[in-house]
Formats: structure tokens, C-alpha cells, sequence
């Protein structure tokens, strides 16, 4: 499984590396922002460049979900693992673990980053202790549905109906995230939306001949 | 545990509606060379990649090992040696990091072995695979594939793209190492003195139907080609049981027929000819006869 799994992230190591960049830009521009912070004229070009990032970053996980199984297929990676002691689950599970390690290397510095910086510097407003945890949660989650619907993408022949399928569960997803918070709501939709699409991802992977 | 390595029971598989195998059985004995034959798309890879769980049947089931192909476990998995058709191997790969991989994922390595292969295919393991010709990576393949130490070893046209020279020594090991292990080994080849060469059994598909399953002396005993030459022109109404084949020319007339025995030769003689003589089958003539469109073989 360990092979399995070190052969996923050394395959795709690009993604592992732009999400460390990702995560040290978005670590710098928290830096800067409480550094120059001004309560009377608060900054609002980090925050421009901060959703453009947040855009550029589920693309980049969503891709990534893509190539994996695209890649697989086209060079017939699985036709050519599954002739050796591995099961067609221990591939997927082994690209599933990459992934879910491709998206802590992107959030969980800066998980840790705004956790310190929260200590360090008294918050302009008071703010819920339990908030960088939830932000955290819903974001991770949010990313890990975004890579679902990339290896959806990825697998399927035809990749137009996961694709509109995936620009309709955004527009609904991301509004109702602005708009309720980061809430346990918002956790449950998500996580129920990854159960549906990892059982159909699994399914069709187990399924389709080799 | 069943002394059948591979069992096949009445598989069929249809793709978009067309039947490329049609109830097919079939039984592998543990320690057999089985050597499988057909034309192009009679569907030798297909049955290959359904007893691996690559593919699923329509109908029927097979077995690998006491395991059906569908649910090979890991375990079971790390047993059997492979060989594809194409040799699919990851293309962006160096052949160094290819073997760690395989290395990596296997339950046993005889790195010993492998590198007697590697060295005896002088393999060079820097460059990439898709650098590689397509001949070394046949070798690599095969390499790869033996280097398991497998129970058995299943290969799809295992020496397509070798020389002359390097498919001898793949020959050589593949005898090799059913000698010493007692080893099965299952194979695809369109180069039919290869099987003569090594396979101990064999089986020919046509039409989707395995039309011929017996050892491969069996096979050379039992089909008979005769050229018999009648004092006029040939009869038409000549019949023999199991006929695979029928050529008239004149007073000539050329007959394959399977199960040859004297109560069919007393039928011939009723039709007084002039002369009858055995015409010497190689496997390749016997594989033509048996695989040709308008041939009426039947599963012997």
C-alpha cells in the first residue's frame, strides 16, 4: 500500500509542490495583512487577490483528481498494477490518500499559520474560538469534494456531464457557504455529497474492464 | 486444493452485441504448458484478461489458483506471473524506477534471477521505458513477470517483437523454469513453432469456440490430411464423420478429418479410390485447417 501510495505522490508531486506554494502565499499575504493591518482603512487588495487564489486552488485540486484517473486510463497504469498483488480498491484508495495528503500539505500550514497568528495578535473584533476549526473543516471538505469530481471527470469518457455537474454543485455550494458560514450544515451537505460521489467514483473504477 | 490451475466454465463474452466466445471450457492441469491458439480476434487476450478479473464475462466463470478471476486477492495475485499483449508498461517510466515499483508491490522477488534476466537480455535499466525498443520491452516484461518466482505464469504472445535469438532464451527459461518448479504456464502465440517447441497441451480457438483442447501429440495423432486420387473424377457425395476439411480438384481430393480410425477409412474405400496417401502435418497446418473460415471442425 505504502508503494502504492509513494508511486501517487511521486507521480503527481507538481500538485504536492504548488500547494506548498499555495500555502507559503497565502501564509505571507495573512502575514502582511496583520502586519499592515489599519482599522481605519482595512485592505482590500489581498482579499481581491486571496478568492482569485481560492479559485485557482480547487481548479488545481480538481485537476489534479482529473489527472490522476486520466492518466491512469491513458497509460494503462491500473491494467498494468492489477496484474500484480494489488487490488483495483488499494489503487483507488492509494490515489484517494494521495490526495487527501495533496490538500493538507495546501491547508494545514495554514491551518497552523492562522492559529498562531490569532494567539499572537489580538483579533480587531472578538471572534468564536472555535472559528479557524471550522473554516479549516469546511474548506478541507470543500477541497476534497472539488478532488472527487476531478477523478469523476478523470475517469469518465465522457467528462462534459461530471464537468456541468461540477460548475452546478459549485454555484450552489458557494453561495451557501458565504452566506451561512462555515457551519455544521454546510459540513453535513459536503460530506454527503463526497460519500455519493466516492461510491460512484469507486464503483466505476472497480467496474470498467482494464 | 483442485489439481486444475485454471478452470474455465462455459464462458461467453459478447462485446456490443457480438459473441467472440461462445461456452467455452476449459481445464489447465497444474504443471501443464498449455499453449492457446486462434487468429487475430478470436479472442485469446479476451479470455486472458477475464481470467485476470481485467475484464468481466458475460456468462460463465473461471478460476485462478481455487479463486475466481473476478475476486483474486492480493495474495493470490502475488502467485501469478503476467505477460499482456502490448507489454503495458508505464511508459514515463525509467526502467530502474519500473522495477523498484514492481519490486516494491511483489510478495517474493528472486532478485537473483532477475538480474540473471536482466543480464542475459542486457536490459539497460536508465532509460526510460518508452526509449526502450519494442523487443526490450518484451524482455522486460518478461523479466518482470518471472522474477515473482510465479505459480503460474500466464502470457499474452509473450515473444511478440523478440528476435530470433532472444526468443530462444525466453524459451529456454520458460522450459527452465517449468522443469525445475513444476510450474504452470498458460500462452498466447502466432508463432506456432514456439508451442510446438515448448507447450505440452493446447487448445485452438475459431469462431468463439475452443474447437480443439488435447496434448499437442494427441492433436498431430488424431488429424489426418489425406490426398486421395478416385480412378474418375472425385465423388461429391463423400462423407466422413468430424470432417474438417474438403478440396476437390478433379480426380483429386484433399480431406482433413479429426479422429481417424478404420471405420472411416472402410467408408472411403467404399468409394473405391486409386490410391490414398498421408499428407505430414506440422501444428501450423493442422492450426490452418482448423481455423480456416469454412472449416467444420468440432470440439475434440
Amino acid at each position: 500500500m505504502l508503494a502504492l501510495i509513494k508511486r501517487e505522490i511521486r507521480d503527481h508531486i507538481v500538485y504536492f509542490i504548488a500547494a506548498a506554494i499555495c500555502s507559503a502565499i497565502f501564509i505571507a499575504m495573512g502575514l502582511e495583512t496583520v502586519h499592515e493591518y489599519n482599522p481605519r482603512n482595512p485592505p482590500v487588495f489581498p482579499i481581491g487577490i486571496g478568492i482569485s487564489l481560492a479559485a485557482i486552488v480547487t481548479a488545481g485540486i480538481c485537476a489534479m483528481g482529473a489527472t490522476q484517473m486520466y492518466f491512469d486510463k491513458t497509460r494503462r497504469v491500473s491494467a498494468l498494477l492489477s496484474t500484480r498483488p494489488v487490488s483495483r480498491s488499494m489503487i483507488l484508495l492509494a490515489r484517494i490518500i494521495a490526495g487527501l495528503l495533496a490538500i493538507l500539505t495546501l491547508l494545514a500550514p495554514i491551518a497552523v499559520a492562522t492559529t498562531i497568528l490569532l494567539r499572537l495578535f489580538t483579533p480587531p473584533i472578538p471572534m468564536y474560538s472555535g472559528l479557524v476549526w471550522e473554516i479549516f473543516t469546511a474548506t478541507f471538505l470543500l477541497a476534497f469534494a472539488c478532488y472527487c469530481i476531478g477523478l469523476q471527470t478523470g475517469w469518465n469518457t465522457n467528462a462534459l456531464t461530471p464537468t456541468l455537474g461540477a460548475l452546478g454543485l459549485t454555484c450552489i455550494f458557494v453561495p451557501l457557504i458565504l452566506i451561512k458560514g462555515p457551519g455544521l450544515q454546510i459540513v453535513v451537505i459536503l460530506q454527503l455529497f463526497i460519500t455519493a460521489s466516492l461510491v460512484r467514483t469507486w464503483n466505476k473504477f472497480l467496474s470498467t474492464p482494464l | 486444493m483442485d489439481e486444475n490451475v485454471i478452470k474455465i466454465e462455459n464462458l461467453a463474452k459478447y462485446f456490443d452485441g457480438r459473441c467472440v466466445l461462445d461456452g467455452i471450457n476449459l481445464k489447465v492441469p497444474q504443471g501443464c504448458i498449455y499453449g492457446l491458439l486462434g487468429r487475430n480476434g478470436a479472442g485469446k487476450t479476451t479470455i486472458i484478461r477475464i481470467l485476470l478479473g481485467l475484464e468481466p464475462a458475460t456468462r460463465g466463470q473461471t478460476f485462478l489458483l481455487d479463486t475466481e478471476s473476478a475476486s483474486l486477492s492480493p495474495k493470490v495475485r502475488g502467485r501469478i506471473g503476467c505477460v499482456a499483449e502490448g507489454h503495458n508498461l508505464i511508459q514515463n517510466y525509467k526502467v530502474s524506477r519500473l522495477i523498484k515499483l514492481c519490486k516494491d508491490l511483489s510478495l517474493q522477488w528472486n532478485d537473483e534471477f532477475f538480474r540473471l534476466l536482466i543480464d542475459t537480455f542486457n536490459l539497460p535499466t536508465d532509460r526510460r521505458v518508452r526509449e526502450l525498443s519494442m523487443g526490450m520491452r518484451a524482455q522486460l516484461n518478461l523479466a518482470l513477470a518471472m522474477a515473482i518466482d510465479p505459480e503460474l505464469l500466464i502470457l499474452d504472445d509473450p515473444t511478440l517483437g523478440l528476435d530470433t535469438v532472444a526468443r530462444r532464451q525466453f524459451l529456454k527459461l520458460a522450459i527452465g523454469l517449468i522443469q525445475q518448479k513444476d510450474r504452470t504456464i498458460l500462452f498466447c502465440s502466432h508463432i506456432l513453432s514456439d508451442v510446438e517447441r515448448i507447450a505440452d497441451r493446447v487448445g485452438i480457438l475459431a469462431a468463439g469456440k475452443l474447437v480443439v483442447d488435447c496434448p499437442l501429440e494427441e492433436l498431430k495423432e488424431r488429424v489426418k490430411k489425406l490426398r486421395v486420387i478416385f480412378p474418375e473424377s472425385a465423388p461429391q457425395n463423400l462423407y466422413l464423420t468430424e470432417m474438417i476439411n474438403q478440396e476437390t480438384q478433379g480426380r483429386e481430393m484433399v480431406i482433413t478429418v479429426a479422429n481417424w480410425n478404420r471405420q472411416k477409412q472402410a467408408i472411403l474405400e467404399t468409394f473405391k479410390p486409386s490410391s490414398c496417401t498421408e499428407v505430414p502435418m506440422s501444428l501450423e497446418d493442422i492450426f490452418i485447417e482448423c481455423t480456416r473460415p469454412d472449416s467444420n471442425s468440432t470440439e475434440s
